[in-house]
């Protein structure tokens, strides 16, 4: 008795579980069978609030594509996943969807590493995958497989090349300090970083170079030097999430923010500082990239949008969540454009697909199937609109942030 | 000065006990998380973040307690690789449980009263709570020094670290004192735990960070001797901070750098004693 009352149990917290994230089928009408897109992302622990508003923003896209008669006659079916951010448990999820559910495409996910490894298993299945958050180069560069495509930004853009352009259009600092973790993201985002930046302002310099060990937490010495350093502005490389809030503290009690620019690459995004409220420490005025500034986006469509991730999940609309809509319509426009479902047939259509999204136009580059998504760019304040620290007086940023075809083949060359 | 709290406890640790404690940095983060917890848990009760550098110690304390009785005791005899193994094993273990139980994601602290702002000192604004926490180092030293050299709990490790089995011959409670001072390593750990929150961010991998410099600190200073990690851990700032003023695309290297350099001149540590 208690067992069946247990099982019960189960079933109706799974089932509540479901209807809460959109887990449960959509229902089918048509005679023709649905094209089923199985959607992998971290839909538990610390940081599935990415995965939540991923998955909510994908079914915003279904439901829309679906009430306009689908595709091609033919409904769209969301399965949801949760791949628990580790490699193995996303490419066993990866198989089950392709191999028992006989899912047409693969989608989602945060961590590049998962990424990886459903992109290697999209190769061998050969199913399409569309990544909507992992942001590591090399999915797209040196381990590039035409069946994976990339509907969001990824680390040049966000954390090197994205920034110089945006100080060259902003600030124009001449004397920079910079201060990264000592990794290759930190170096890798650093070298972009003034390649791109001594270019555009030649009489600019990067007077010093700090490093701190990856995953130090006091800054305190280096933020004195950068203090009496002369540098009329302080680039960060590397240094995000919790290094970043760090920082940020310190550099905050030493009255840094007053004496100089900052650029800080990460800090435009909500998900770093949705919980900093006025009052705490934040990077006051601090030149930042961002990925989805929802706030700043003009458009009904986008106010649409923000409300239904709103009332769906509770949280502040990711990034994660506009791309993960994008990557619905962009199935929706390749296979109407291919006329099957066919994956090499979907692959050539996908890799010239030109789409008019609510957050602008976005194209996709055939060479490493990287959507040029925009990457944003603004000024760190408080405003009334919002109870957290955003970047105001926003900017746009397009191809030209991306790595250019030839120097990914410089790249993979090597 | 946070780290001399830490260097100081893996030293006396090591000096007494001889058991070279790999999980002091975890013991540290630990202190942090749980720091965090009660400030968490005791949200505007006035100042709840003094409660917590009262209460976040004693847990770490009481974990070091257990740590020392049901682990490190029964491998004492043993060879001192296991003791390796097993303090290796207390990193994972703690760093999988913090992760279990707080998550990857980031908390904070707020700086708390009566230290918030910051004074001019010249020319730059320092934020008063890191006077604080400037003015902690020595104090906790002139604590510990007086608790070894003038009461009787001291006199105690003194003569355990001594010679171990004259002191038991004489009938000192020789396991009770480990247990002791295992903890008290374990408590300083948690109280610089529970001190840097409101100056930084509670984290996973802030252990790793931290127990690098603090092994760079006794090193300098020489294993077991709470003088030396006093010392240890002025040198290791000071250097870091000329560092970064000569050279600061090198100032990475320069604690590993000077560790070498006392390493080859005078292994034992500046004031360690030759064995």
């Amino acid at each position: 008795m208690a067992h069946t009352l247990k099982a019960f149990g189960i079933m109706l917290a799974t089932a509540a579980l479901a209807a809460v994230i959109g887990l449960a089928p959509t229902t089918v009408l048509a005679e023709k069978p649905p094209i089923k897109i199985g959607f992998i992302h971290t839909m538990s622990g610390p940081i599935s609030m990415y995965g939540i508003t991923s998955a909510a923003g994908a079914k915003i896209a279904v439901d829309e594509i679906n009430a306009a008669g689908g595709v091609m006659g033919r409904k769209l079916e969301l399965i949801v996943r949760d791949d628990k951010i580790s490699p193995e448990a996303g490419l066993r999820e990866a198989k089950d969807l392709v191999l028992k559910d006989k899912v047409d495409f693969l989608a989602g996910t945060i961590s590049s590493g998962v990424a990886l490894a459903i992109s290697g298993y999209a190769l061998r299945a050969k199913k399409i995958y569309m990544i909507n958050i992992a942001q590591s180069t090399r999915i797209t560069e040196e381990k590039f497989n035409k069946y994976t495509f990339r509907f969001t930004t990824n680390a040049t853009p966000y954390f090197g090349k994205g920034p110089a352009l945006a100080l060259a259009k902003t600030y124009k600092a001449k004397k920079i300090i910079s201060l990264g973790y000592d990794y290759e993201m930190g170096k890798n985002s650093l070298k972009e970083f003034k390649d791109t930046y001594l270019k555009m302002v030649p009489d600019a310099k990067i007077i010093d170079e700090l490093w701190v060990p990856l995953g130090s937490t006091d800054f305190t010495a280096h933020i004195a030097k950068m203090a009496n350093s002369g540098a009329d502005c302080f680039y960060l490389a590397g240094i995000y999430g919790g290094g970043e809030l760090a920082f940020t503290k310190q550099a905050w009690s030493f009255g840094l923010y007053d004496k100089m620019k900052a650029v800080q690459p990460c800090a435009g995004d909500v998900e770093t500082w949705g919980k900093v409220k006025q009052g705490d420490p934040y990077p006051k005025n601090a030149l930042a990239t961002c990925r989805y500034p929802f706030w700043a986006i003009k458009g009904e469509q986008n106010a649409n949008f923000v409300k239904q991730i709103r009332e769906m999940t509770g949280l502040w609309p990711s990034y994660g969540s506009m791309d993960a809509y994008i990557i619905m319509y962009a199935i929706k426009d390749a296979v109407t454009k291919a006329g099957t479902t066919d994956t090499e047939k979907v692959i050539k259509a996908l890799e010239t697909l030109k789409m008019n999204t609510f957050v602008g136009p976005v194209e996709m580059r055939a060479y490493d199937h990287q959507a040029m998504m925009p990457t944003w760019y603004g000024i760190m304040r408080f405003t009334p609109d919002l109870p957290f620290p955003h970047i105001t007086d926003v900017g746009m940023l397009g191809a030209e942030s991306y790595h250019t075809v030839e120097e990914i083949k410089k790249i993979r060359g090597k | 000065m946070v780290w001399f709290l830490i260097a100081a406890g893996l030293s006396i640790i090591f000096g007494t006990l001889k058991v070279l404690n790999l999980a002091h940095g975890s013991l540290y983060m630990l202190g942090s998380f749980c720091c965090y917890q009660v400030t968490v848990s005791l949200a505007g009760v006035p100042g709840n973040f003094w409660l917590a550098v009262l209460v976040a110690p004693l847990v770490v304390a009481l974990v070091g307690g257990v740590i020392e009785v049901f682990l490190l005791r029964p491998i004492y005899k043993a060879e001192m690789i296991y003791q390796y193994i097993l303090t290796f094993a207390l990193v994972l273990i703690i760093a999988e449980a913090c992760k279990m139980i707080w998550g990857t994601g980031y908390h904070s602290v707020k700086v708390p009263w009566p230290f918030q702002g910051s004074v001019g000192v010249f020319g730059l604004s320092f934020p008063i709570y890191n006077l604080f926490l400037i003015a902690m180092g020595p104090l906790v030293f002139i604590g510990l020094r007086t608790l070894i050299n003038k009461t009787n709990l001291g006199r105690n490790i003194r003569a355990v670290t001594e010679n171990r089995e004259m002191a038991n011959a004489l009938g000192t409670n020789v396991p009770q004192v480990y247990t002791g001072v295992f903890m008290l390593g374990a408590w300083l750990a948690g109280l610089a735990g529970s001190l840097w929150p409101p100056v930084s961010v509670v984290m996973l991998g802030s252990d790793m960070a931290v127990v690098i410099d603090c092994f760079i600190i006794v090193v300098i200073g020489g294993l077991g001797s709470l003088a030396g990690a006093f010392v240890g851990a002025l040198i290791l700032g000071l250097t870091t901070a000329f560092g970064l003023y000569l050279i600061p695309k090198l100032a990475v290297a320069f604690g590993f750098i000077l560790m070498i350099i006392i390493l080859i001149i005078r292994p034992y540590g500046l004031m360690g004693e030759p064995e």
